[in-house]
């Protein structure tokens, strides 16, 4: 039995993540198997102490910062536990790897690419279809957010996302099994495909046989790229509601994960261009012409002047390639090609596609080599990264000052819009900014770099007029960080409280004395009062 | 025609040759392996086969003299010898009485008054003869100017085998003599020793970033020639009472120095790694840039150095001075105390001639855990924290 | 001004993996690139050209899917890729390398397109030699100037650089034509553009076997090659190291104990 042990000055760094704020908790664990997990949830129900799940904390929305109570980590839970194939619609074998929720995405990849997979423990099937996978066509886990140090738990508990969720979608389609620990200690395993909602209302049974009545919430979700609250709709597979939860619902032990082959051709193009305006045109035209661009990332021009400043300071970015000093902004083209040929043909249909939007195929980067593609990699990760230092070293001289990160998206259709809305209303504040991001799923990061509080509480205001307009645009308040604790009142701009009061109702179906996760997607007053019903 | 063979009786088409080729030149067909025009003769698969079905034939060609002896250039740089002479002179006294030759070393000098002074140390360690010119076109260490000079001994006396330090200097002297004398050059030899049957030095170096060791001679031509890497061998031992001939020579009067030197710049890296008995060298574990003045801090508390793995110069943690390994320096400390680094081969390269290593990782399987004599097997930085804590007066 | 550099192509990583029963390398068709210091090379050949005009020509010795590479580099900003490709070069040691690539470049002397400067990098990143550049500047009889970090100026008749030598650095200036050899760190290299990519496709690689540039057989590959490799190994390490166990604070101590054993 894994001890559960209190708070103490080592594990001060398990009540923060990467948003930077701070929690607080009483007691702490760290399982090994589902088993502990089991153990030690049921232990702490009788208690009713409240239980926040953690991976890699390195999610921005504060979802496994604890308020009181225990802190669950996972990432001791880090084993690939096996492999199994299935076939797909049109009949071809996949692959589908499962792993514990502690495991670290880069730890996976590598593994994968070097076939180094530990096989201990495996069944004989499991390791011959390993065998199989390495004779074979190499295979890759598609979802790629920035940050790889991230758990696989996390990433399902958030939906995450990535540059190339613009043509392999978030890391839902992706996941193919869940086995999932409620708050009692229970268990419920799914495999997709396996259980669907009627309409609105889903029956789950338990592996100790409990049913489980769930009444799904009945928003309508926007059709855009969306992290934001329950993935609900009428006659939706049960493991979707589970995917995104935010760690409301259940502790994830286990997630069956799909492979997918590896593209024949991977290359990068960066495109420069001299005004923003081109930079849409050209991003709406690779959008309707450009079949195999997996990821299309925007930097604007606060972006590429931070960048062009910390490359002049030396140290880390001195290795930076040289940015042309006339490039406003930049758009960024991951091809995914079956063929060189292809990827020719769509390298030169690029640089004609940047002549008809008045910028030109000189001004591109176009890496076709593994170190060139480094090179544009160190680049594109040096914008977030070059972006907190400048904002570490203001919080020098003012250390409440933390960067304010946007993460919405809306409809193709209102791309113009709203960038037009980023664009004056940050300029009628007065606000220093930098954007960047996932144009191809109109999904700008937009960066509001403060110089004091004036000018972050400003920030904070702006971007829930924005939270508004982007309702209003048919979009969604958080595309791909998730909501945790920090956006949950733009999750209630987004969707209202009526609908909000709906999730806590499909939360306590599985947990319902409201432990997990408190805090998370909806405030704990409102869930008392629920539980209290 | 020379070039790679197959032996067809020995070949089971096991294809291990096909894996080892980097350039698509062996393929199997009909189960045996067969040459193919991309073939460049590397070797790599003559070891991977396990039948001995490989080899490389060669056209015979015999260009040997009756050279004689073995040499040693000795390099002198403001006013001392370089370290690396002292250690060539250890090995190439071995070599020599292990072929029952003599030893001689060569000193190009600038300063007549110092000349005879390092004559005689350099016999004290062991050589049986010098040969000395003093010429002030030797001031700027300007490599034809030397290489013309050593050619020309060369040419005169017929030594067997020449070493050379793989010095920055002496890596861009050797190339320079070896092309003009047209003999083999062996680049960064690790071990050196005489092949009792034929009487043929045997050069091993360190390839592909350490990963392999190849072992190289020179038959037909001569001098052998290698540079050998610095800090490997052992200094030889002072001996006030050897005797040895000292011969003066000339420098051609039409040799000029090719490169004109402008000015000299202080070295801004200060003390070198190289010279520290004790070095902390950094990876990646320890998390952070910001960990960085923690590192220094306990590596000033116990005086030693601070070095680090190729990852932290490739992010610009640390300027490419510090960085340890195969592409950086090959340290020799005492003792090494390394700090949240994995071990790559080509890293641990680079620390194998530390007497003492203490490894601190959490990853049990990292493999700077199987090169080190201590092993902590926790968190780097939680560690560190606690020496420096417990370190602190 | 004329400059030419000299590439490898090399695997694409030295770090490899090893066969448990021949304990020698897999290779498994890994990718060839050029040489990241041969990379550095044509970027400072690029700077120099946006500086003073002239041209670029790439020259290498390898198979013929090496011509892959010039291509590469021609995309970069090179004019001109010449690829010595031909069975009798196999084998080749340094010597017989940098004599093979002289010959190429006495053609150009021949036909009065001699390089003002040839840049090469200071080393392969498979064979770690550093031999080829001296080799070929003396075979060719021009000056040589190795680990060059910064060229400082340069001319039709003359270069300065700042190189790394023993005792820390110098400025050193010689009469052109010279051969440099340049540090992986003078340069970023740049990426191609697409507009790069298309000449890169279509631009002149001229391939020539050892005939082609009047070389003699007996100095080029095997024949011309003074060294042979007896046998190549992998380095063993066996081991067994004592595990100091604990809480950190009392690994730290058990440590300083260690330390202090070696009077620190």
């Amino acid at each position: 039995m894994v001890e559960i042990k209190k708070m103490a000055l080592d594990y001060l760094d398990f009540l923060r993540d990467e948003s930077r704020s701070i929690g607080e908790a009483e007691s702490i664990s760290f399982p090994v198997t589902e088993e502990d997990v089991c153990d030690i949830l049921s232990k702490l129900s009788l208690n009713k102490t409240p239980v926040t799940i953690q991976g890699g904390r390195t999610g921005l929305a504060a979802g496994a910062v604890p308020h009181g109570g225990h802190v669950l980590n996972l990432t001791k839970m880090n084993r690939i536990t096996g492999l199994y194939t299935n076939s797909d619609d049109s009949g071809h074998l996949r692959y589908i790897l499962q792993v514990q929720p502690g495991v670290v995405l880069s730890q996976m990849r590598k593994d994968l690419e070097d076939k180094n997979i530990s096989t201990t423990g495996w069944s004989q099937e499991a390791i011959e279809t390993l065998e199989s996978l390495y004779a074979g066509p190499e295979h890759f886990f598609p979802t790629d957010p920035t940050e790889i140090s991230a758990t696989v738990g996390g990433m399902v508990a958030c939906n995450a996302s990535g540059a190339r969720t613009y043509y392999y979608g978030p890391i839902r389609p992706h996941v193919f099994g869940i086995r999932m620990v409620l708050a009692n200690g229970d268990i419920i395993s799914l495999k997709r495909g396996e259980v669907f909602a009627q309409g609105q209302s889903l029956t789950l049974t338990t592996l100790k046989n409990r049913t489980i009545s769930v009444s799904l919430p009945s928003y309508q979700m926007p059709h855009v790229k969306n992290a934001s609250g329950y993935f609900a709709a009428p006659d939706i597979d049960a493991i979707d509601l589970i995917i995104g939860s935010d760690g409301t619902l259940g502790v994830i032990t286990q997630i069956d994960l799909e492979l997918l082959p590896l593209p024949q051709v991977i290359w990068g193009v960066s495109c420069f261009f001299t005004e923003e305006t081109q930079a849409l045109d050209f991003t709406v035209l690779v959008r309707n012409e450009i079949t195999h661009a997996a990821a299309l990332e925007f930097f604007d021009d606060h972006a590429l002047d931070i960048l062009r400043s910390q490359k002049e300071k030396g140290g880390l970015f001195a290795s930076l390639p040289a940015i042309d000093p006339l490039a406003h902004c930049c758009v960024y083209v991951d091809l995914h090609c079956n063929s060189e040929e292809e990827a020719y043909s769509d390298l030169y249909h690029i640089g004609e596609l940047l002549s008809s939007c008045g910028a030109s195929e000189h001004n591109t980067w176009a890496a076709r080599t593994a170190l060139d593609k480094e090179a544009q990699r160190f680049f594109r990760h040096a914008v977030p990264e070059s972006v907190n230092m400048l904002i570490d070293e203001r919080r020098q001289t003012n250390p409440s000052i933390t960067k304010l990160g946007s993460d919405m998206s809306v409809p193709n259709d209102k791309l113009y819009a709203v960038i037009e809305l980023y664009r004056s209303t940050l300029k009628e504040a007065g606000l220093e900014s930098a954007a960047w991001g996932h144009i191809g799923n109109n999904h700008l990061h937009v960066n509001v770099l403060p110089n004091n509080m004036d000018d972050y509480a400003l920030g904070k205001k702006l971007f829930a007029s924005w939270a508004a307009t982007v309702t209003s645009m048919g979009g969604a308040v958080s595309a791909e960080h998730g909501v945790g604790k920090l956006k949950r009142d733009f999750l209630i701009t987004m969707y209202g409280e009526d609908h909000i009061r709906e999730m806590i109702r499909t939360k306590l179906a599985f947990d319902p004395q409201g432990l997990l996760a408190r805090g998370n997607l909806f405030s704990e007053a409102w869930l008392d009062e629920e539980v209290a019903k | 025609m020379s070039g790679l063979v197959v032996d067809v009786s020995k070949c089971r088409g096991c294809g291990r040759c096909v894996r080892a080729c980097a350039s698509q030149g062996i393929v199997i067909q009909q189960r045996l392996a067969q040459v193919t025009p991309n073939c460049i003769a590397c070797g790599m698969c003559i070891d991977a086969c396990p039948f001995d079905a490989l080899s490389i034939v060669k056209d015979a060609v015999d260009t040997k003299s009756d050279a004689n002896g073995v040499w040693v250039f000795a390099q002198y740089d403001s006013g001392a010898l370089a370290a690396v002479t002292l250690e060539l002179l250890g090995k190439a006294r071995e070599l020599a009485d292990d072929s029952n030759t003599s030893l001689t070393a060569l000193l190009a000098i600038d300063s007549e008054q110092e000349c005879n002074e390092i004559a005689q140390k350099l016999i004290a360690h062991g050589a049986d003869r010098v040969l000395i010119c003093v010429d002030n076109r030797f001031a700027n260490h300007t490599t034809n100017v030397f290489a013309a000079w050593i050619c020309d001994m060369v040419n005169e006396y017929s030594p067997a085998i020449l070493l050379i330090g793989a010095t920055n200097f002496g890596r861009e002297l050797a190339p320079c003599v070896a092309a003009q004398l047209r003999t083999g050059l062996t680049a960064d030899c690790t071990v050196l020793a005489m092949d009792k049957e034929t009487g043929l030095l045997h050069q091993t170096r360190p390839a592909f970033g350490g990963n392999l060791m190849a072992t190289i001679m020179c038959p037909n031509h001569r001098p052998q020639m290698s540079t050998v890497r610095p800090g490997i061998f052992p200094p030889s031992e002072y001996c006030e009472s050897r005797t040895g001939e000292i011969i003066h020579t000339k420098l051609r009067d039409s040799i000029e120095p090719n490169v004109t030197l402008l000015e000299k710049l202080p070295d801004d890296a200060g003390d070198s790694l190289l010279d520290d008995d004790t070095l902390v060298v950094v990876g990646r574990g320890i998390g952070s840039q910001k960990n960085l003045p923690l590192m220094q801090k306990f590596a000033d508390l116990i005086h030693a150095g601070l070095g680090c793995s190729r990852p932290l110069v490739e992010s610009g943690w640390l300027e490419y001075k510090h960085q340890v390994g195969q592409t950086g320096l090959a340290v020799a400390p005492k003792v090494l105390i390394s700090i949240g680094v994995s071990g790559a081969i080509q890293h641990l390269a680079g620390i194998g001639s530390a007497e003492t290593i203490i490894a601190i990782n959490p990853d049990a399987s990292a493999p700077i855990h199987s090169v080190a004599t201590y092993s902590i097997k926790n968190d780097a930085l939680e560690v560190v924290k606690e020496l420096v804590e417990q370190l602190q007066p | 001004m004329r400059t030419l550099v000299c590439i490898k192509a090399v695997p694409s990583s030295t770090e490899v993996k090893m066969d448990p029963v021949t304990n020698t390398i897999i290779r498994d068709g890994k990718q060839s690139v050029v040489n990241p210091f041969d990379q550095a090379a044509l970027e400072e050949a690029i700077c120099i050209k946006e500086q003073l005009g002239g041209s670029i020509i790439v020259l290498s010795m390898g198979i013929p899917a090496t011509e892959g590479l010039l291509r590469d580099c021609l995309s970069r900003g090179a004019d001109r890729g010449i690829l010595l490709s031909d069975r009798a070069f196999a084998g080749a040691d340094t010597l017989a390398t940098s004599y093979a690539l002289s010959c190429a470049l006495e053609q150009l002397r021949t036909a009065n397109e001699f390089p003002s400067l040839i840049i090469c990098g200071k080393m392969a990143v498979d064979g770690d030699t550093a031999q080829i550049g001296p080799e070929l500047a003396t075979t060719l009889g021009i000056p040589s100037i190795v680990n060059v970090e910064k060229v400082l100026a340069v001319s039709e008749e003359e270069i300065t650089v700042r190189r790394i030598t023993d005792l820390g650095r110098e400025i050193v200036s010689c009469k052109l034509p010279a051969l440099i050899t340049v540090t992986k760190d003078i340069r970023i290299p740049r990426m191609p553009s697409i507009a790069g990519v298309r000449f890169g496709e279509t631009g002149p690689v001229e391939v020539f076997g050892a005939q082609g540039v009047g070389a003699d057989a007996t100095r080029c590959g095997l024949n011309g090659s003074p060294t042979q490799v007896v046998r190549s190994f992998t380095p063993e390490r066996t081991h067994e190291a004592i595990t100091i166990e604990g809480t950190s604070s009392e690994q730290a101590a058990q440590l300083i104990d260690v330390l202090g054993g070696f009077g620190l």
